[in-house]
């Protein structure tokens, strides 16, 4: 199929059906994409070309920016002791277990083991803060030290994906200067262009958040490093900037997931075999293991070394256990560099994808902590002029 | 007999009904009238806090506007109402808030699903007279 306006009609026709699933089974649509991208991908034999793989990696790329963004700096500045410590052995742990089964009991290369160490070091912290919303778990300091640790993991997976593949060399070093200038300047450079340029408009604010993104990714793919590193960091530092501007968030948002993100999961589920899920089945299951273990024995002692009482540092334990979005980013750039093949990328998402699901059944079910809730009204305030 | 009664809301025909039976049997027994209203389809398992965020803002707004049209049913019939609004499963979400908050009569309106429907699926009428640990009055 050669002419492009039909082949953007199978892609966006693929995305709607998944929107229309997401909404009748309330899953996630970038979920619902994946598993439509792996229908449409074993049975239709879609296949990426080069301007969809443009915008896939532009979406994600985007994703990584407005996920670093969601981040609340005063839970950080409030619980950063605890949140550090907790957040960096939940990365470390699965990482460092995952590398070594992978590399010495799967017998996959060193590269192969890496990623796979990566996609299994995460935390999902929007399946975390979705679980929370409904326990009421956000309001407490507890959900807040929480949702702070998951950032500080999902940040060391994001360095290590953007540093363990990186080519040690003065382009790396330029891009490392160019981070250190510019990152900081950030803030306040937006806050000036928001207040002075693009004022309540959000075409130019876009546009401007774009180019920064943009920027900082061609210094790092320069570098042979990986462009979701700037665009996480860049999200985390503009955080309390991007808290402010609702709109701002709202339309960047609706423009991602409407017209970006849906071509990066429909590829990342393109890429699943069906048929490899049979065969390795064995290794979905073992691996998944691996990263709930390495989670529990790094987090748990920790929690209560934090004087959380068994069943809050078990249920923060397996909420940690959690990974989505950066795992499914980190399984899709080892594909893309040719670090795993189709059948050690679709044990990786399978695994990822069961690592949403299985750990916050088991939280929710048997160590969900008691929240007292006042009696009072409890109605959200309106959203008009939020 | 009753002290606190809970109305299961979600601005359906149904639900309507029950509200309506939920005021007239607070106003005659005097007692306390609560309004339960379950954010049910918020996405699972979502890729960014922001896609989680959207959606839930969206149904925010939506049961602001009912809870504006229950407290102003309750201001007619001169009785004081408390509403509340929770995210999660309907049928979890009100058992758990039957036993945190000790209700005595839960009103819930009854859903009028297809027969296959209600085969397939079950109601979640028929789920909440199972599960409430209180009285459960339907209203059809």
């Amino acid at each position: 199929m050669t002419n492009v306006w039909w082949i953007a009609f199978v892609w966006i026709t693929l995305a709607l059906i998944a929107s229309v699933l997401s909404m009748r089974l309330a899953i996630s649509v970038a979920l619902m994409e994946i598993i439509v991208g792996a229908i449409a991908g074993n049975l239709l034999h879609i296949q990426p070309n080069e301007w969809i793989n443009f915008l896939a990696g532009l979406g994600g790329v985007l994703l990584t920016f407005l996920a670093g963004a969601e981040i609340d700096p005063d839970s950080l500045r409030q619980h950063w002791k605890a949140a550090v410590a907790i957040g960096f052995v939940s990365f470390l742990a699965p990482f460092l277990g995952a590398v070594a089964y992978a590399y010495y009991v799967a017998g996959w290369s060193a590269n192969a083991a890496k990623i796979a160490g990566v996609a299994l070091s995460t935390t999902s912290v929007a399946v975390v803060y979705a679980v929370m919303i409904e326990t009421g778990l956000n309001r407490t300091s507890l959900g807040k030290l929480i949702l702070a640790a998951c950032f500080i993991t999902d940040l060391g997976t994001v360095v290590a994906l953007g540093l363990l593949f990186a080519d040690f060399n003065r382009w790396l070093l330029l891009f490392v200067v160019a981070l250190a200038l510019i990152l900081p300047l950030s803030p306040g450079l937006t806050r000036w262009f928001f207040r002075n340029v693009g004022v309540h408009t959000s075409e130019p604010q876009i546009k401007f958040i774009f180019a920064l993104v943009l920027l900082l990714g061609a210094l790092a793919v320069q570098a042979n490093s990986e462009a979701v590193l700037p665009a996480y960091l860049l999200g985390l530092v503009l955080a309390g900037t991007m808290a402010r501007n609702w709109d701002f968030m709202h339309r960047i948002r609706t423009m991602t997931f409407t017209l970006l993100t849906p071509f990066y999961f429909l590829k990342a589920g393109a890429y699943i075999s069906i048929s490899a899920i049979g065969q390795a089945i064995g290794l979905v299951l073992i691996l998944l293991l691996v990263k709930v273990v390495a989670k529990v024995v790094g987090c748990y002692p920790l929690c209560r070394l934090f004087r959380l009482p068994h069943r809050e540092s078990a249920y923060t334990t397996l909420l940690m256990s959690t990974g989505l979005t950066f795992g499914t980013i980190s399984s899709l750039f080892g594909l893309t560099h040719g670090y795993i093949n189709q059948q050690q990328y679709t044990v990786l998402v399978t695994v990822v994808i069961g690592s949403a699901l299985v750990p916050t059944l088991i939280a929710q079910s048997f160590f969900k902590p008691e929240v007292e809730e006042p009696l009072s009204d409890t109605v959200p305030e309106p959203v008009a002029g939020k | 007999m009753y002290r606190r009664i809970l109305v299961g809301f979600d601005g359906s025909d149904g639900a309507r009904k029950a509200l309506d039976t939920g005021i007239a049997l607070a106003k005659a027994l005097e007692a306390e009238l609560h309004v339960l209203m379950v954010e049910e389809d918020l996405p699972r398992y979502a890729i960014t806090i922001g896609e989680y965020e959207e959606i839930k803002h969206q149904r925010d707004a939506y049961f602001a506007q009912l809870s504006q049209e229950v407290h102003l049913a309750a201001q007619l019939a001169e009785i004081p109402v408390q509403t509340h609004v929770v995210a999660g499963h309907e049928v979890w979400a009100m058992v758990e808030f039957i036993q945190h908050h000790h209700v005595d009569l839960l009103v819930i309106g009854h859903q009028g699903h297809s027969t296959l429907h209600e085969r397939v699926f079950g109601s979640t009428a028929s789920a909440l007279v199972n599960h409430a640990p209180c009285h459960v009055l339907v209203v059809k």
